[in-house]
Parts: C-alpha cells; structure tokens; sequence
C-alpha cells in the first residue's frame, strides 16, 4: 500500500463518517455570535477583581484566628475528593498548628476545571520531613492542572506497566498508584523515571513511572508503614503534591 | 471568497479583537467546514457535531484575547477549542457517543473495496475520539505535523508518534513510509 492509498482510504472513511456540514451552518454560527452576550469586559474583571478580595479577607480573618480553624477536611478547592470514606482522623484540638487529615486505604481524585489539552509533567521531586511527620512526592505541570489525577493505594507494592503490562515490584510494603489523565510526561520532563528514595525518608521507599501513553501517566509509589497520605494541588507553578504520613 | 479573507485576516483579527462579532464570524468562517469535519468524526454524530462548532465558536469570540500569534494561528488554536468542546459534549452525554459508536456493516455491501472502506470505518470508530484526533487533522484535514502539533499542545515529535501509532492500530503492517 502506497501513502497515497493510505490517505485516501482514510479520507473516505472520514468522509462516510462526517458527510458534509449543513449549508446553514455559517449562517447559523454568525447569528450565535452576533446574539452571544458581550465578550468578557471590565465588568467581569470587576466582579473576578471583587471575588478574589473577598476569598482575600476571608482568607487573613481566618489565619488571624487560628483557635477557630477546624481540620482541613478533603473535596474542596485544591484537595481531593475520596471515593470511599477514610479512616478516622484525630479530632481536632484548640492548637495553633494546622491539622492535616491523612487518608488511610481509600482512593481519591483531582478534576481540573480548565485543563490544558495535555498536561505536560515538567518535574518529579521527592522530600523527606520527617520532623513534621511526612514524606513529599511533588509531580510538577508545566502549563497546569490536567483533566483527572487519581490517587488509589493498594496493598502491596506490584504495580503493572502501561501499556507493556509487566508487573514491577518497587520498594516497601504497600503502594499507592497515581493515575493522571491529560498529561504526558515525555514533552517537558527528562528526569529520573525511577527514584529511589534513602536515608532520611521513613514511609518513601520508591517513586516510578509505570507509563506515559495516550495521555495517561502513572506513577507507583512504593511505601512503608501504613500508606497514609494527604494529597493536594498547588499553583504557581501548578503541582501535585502528595504527603505520606511517617508517624 | 476565502482567499479574500484569508488577505484581510490581520485587519480582521484587529477589528474582531476590538469586539466585532461580524468581523470574527467573517474570520472563522473557512474554518467551519473543517471544524465540522473534525467534530462530526469525534462525535460520530453530525447533528450533535454542528452544535459542537457553534458552541466553540461563541467559545473562541470569547476566548479571542487569549489567541497567541498571528492570524496565522488562528486554525490550530480553533480547532483545538473545537476539540475541547467535543470532549466537553462526549463528557456530558456520553450515553448517545456509546450508543451511536456500535456501527453495524451496511447490508449487502457490494464488493470488497467496499467491504475494506467499511472495516476502515469500523476501525476508527473503534478508536477513542482522542485518537481519532490525529488522524483526522494530519491526514482528513491536511494539517502539517507542525499545526497538528499545535493543535495539540505537543512536540512535533510527539504527534508524529500518536498519528504513527493510532494509524498502526488501524492497519498493523503500516510502515512510516506508507503513512508520512
């Protein structure tokens, strides 16, 4: 078969698909456009300008008063919404430090509002802070949030390639799989595609791309300890990032 | 009639940037035709496709401060709204796209070029509409690997690989030289 047989058995095959458009269809488009409200003006910056000063105020009333501040609680904003229900947390107490609710054995997700067409990985960091009772995993976006970002941990640290699908053991006992839809991680990043965390990490044994394929990449992550983690997403620059309760 | 349009772009762009709605319907309206194309073979279903362009028309009108480049730009930056909206409308009525992507062979189907062209269109319809994507605007619309690229939001290099790859699913002996 020839390109030239290639590409016209396809342009057919395209065609008998679409047809062709409605002779209406520009005239229809025109009067949509003329008939759409304004196009965003002052009035909107005004109001987007109006919101954020709120958000703002709230924001200084809220860290000014911190005997008030209740546990941060998951599914709103930048935190993740969890599938199932997860395991109790700590009930909060009158302290001045922020308490972080870790999800124990329960999936959750991340859908972005205004995804870019592919999100492209530009950074994979790992950080240990043991002293403040997490391990850091950051996936870093260079043009922002993707369309979805899974969370789902497992029970052992097995994981299957995409799309190979060869199983891979990474370091410590149970694993947590990222899932990112709309992304790829091959344009922007050049990193280690397998790090290896040492001394100083306590539940972060090991970080892997398991796959970068039609817009999926995922990442295993191989833990000690119970696989507890608190997972968020962070602007300027746009990033994943997921702590993996040491204690 | 396009090719006078396609002269008076830049004058166009300034005066639809300036908020004229004729002057942008005047701007995308070579741009239709392709746009249709590319949502009709996404949704694989025409009726719902027309919307589709409508929708992301009003979207780019929108959008238009948020064009970077030329006039030059401006059909790989609609096409990839177009796409978008596409997505958007799979996302929100994904039961009709399930239902109307079980295609059955046409009966009698008349000899064995058409019993090819009717696999070939069984196959694509098989792909996702984001595989599908590729294809139809490197080699149904005739974009360069540059624009399709763009359109994109990838590497040249990296949408040569999904058009080789998808066009492989399609037909597993295919060489690079049969398909660039």
């Amino acid at each position: 078969m020839t390109r030239e047989d290639f590409r016209r058995e396809l342009g057919d095959a395209f065609d008998s698909i679409s047809g062709s458009p409605d002779p209406a269809l520009s005239d229809r488009v025109r009067s949509a456009l003329v008939e759409a409200p304004e196009r965003r003006g002052p009035v909107w910056i005004a109001a987007l300008a109006a919101a954020v000063i709120a958000v703002i105020l709230v924001g200084v009333l809220l860290v000014g008063n911190p005997l008030n501040r209740g546990p941060l609680v998951p599914g709103g904003g930048g935190s993740p919404t969890p599938s199932a229900s997860p395991a109790p947390a700590p009930s909060p107490s009158p302290s001045p430090t922020p308490v972080v609710q870790y999800i124990c054995g329960a999936s959750s997700s991340f859908t972005g509002t205004n995804p870019p067409l592919s999100a492209f990985v530009s950074d994979v960091r790992t950080g240990a802070h043991s002293d403040t009772g997490y391990d850091r995993v950051t996936i870093e976006f260079k043009n922002g949030q993707p369309e979805s970002i899974e969370l789902r941990p497992q029970t052992d640290t097995k994981f299957m390639t995409d799309p190979r699908g060869d199983t891979v053991t990474l370091a410590g006992k149970v694993g947590l799989k990222v899932v990112i839809h709309s992304a790829d991680a091959h344009t922007s990043y050049s990193g280690s595609k397998d790090i290896k965390t040492g001394a100083g990490f306590t539940a972060l044994r090991e970080v892997r791309e398991l796959g970068d394929f039609e817009g999926y990449v995922t990442f295993g992550l191989g833990l000690s300890g119970t696989g507890c983690y608190h997972a968020s997403i962070l602007t300027n620059p746009t990033r994943l990032v997921i702590d993996i309760q040491t204690s | 009639m396009i090719s006078v349009v396609i002269e008076q772009r830049p004058q166009m762009l300034a005066r639809a940037a300036e908020g004229d709605a004729h002057a942008f319907a005047a701007l995308i309206q070579p741009l239709l035709d392709p746009a249709y194309r590319l949502a009709a073979v996404m949704l694989a279903d025409r009726s719902t496709a027309e919307d589709a362009v409508q929708e992301a028309s009003i979207k780019a009108w929108r959008k238009l401060g948020q064009l970077r480049g030329d006039a030059g730009s401006l059909r790989s930056w609609f096409l990839s709204i177009v796409a978008n909206e596409c997505r958007m409308v799979r996302r929100q009525r994904w039961w009709n796209v399930v239902k109307l992507a079980e295609i059955r062979p046409t009966q009698g189907a008349g000899n064995a070029f058409d019993a090819a062209a009717t696999d070939l269109k069984s196959a694509l319809l098989r792909l996702s509409p984001d595989e599908r994507l590729p294809l139809v605007l490197h080699f149904y619309l005739d974009l360069p690997l540059e624009e399709v690229a763009r359109t994109l939001g990838v590497s040249t290099a990296a949408a040569k690989s999904r058009i080789y790859r998808t066009a492989r699913k399609l037909r597993s002996d295919l060489t690079l030289e049969e398909v660039f």
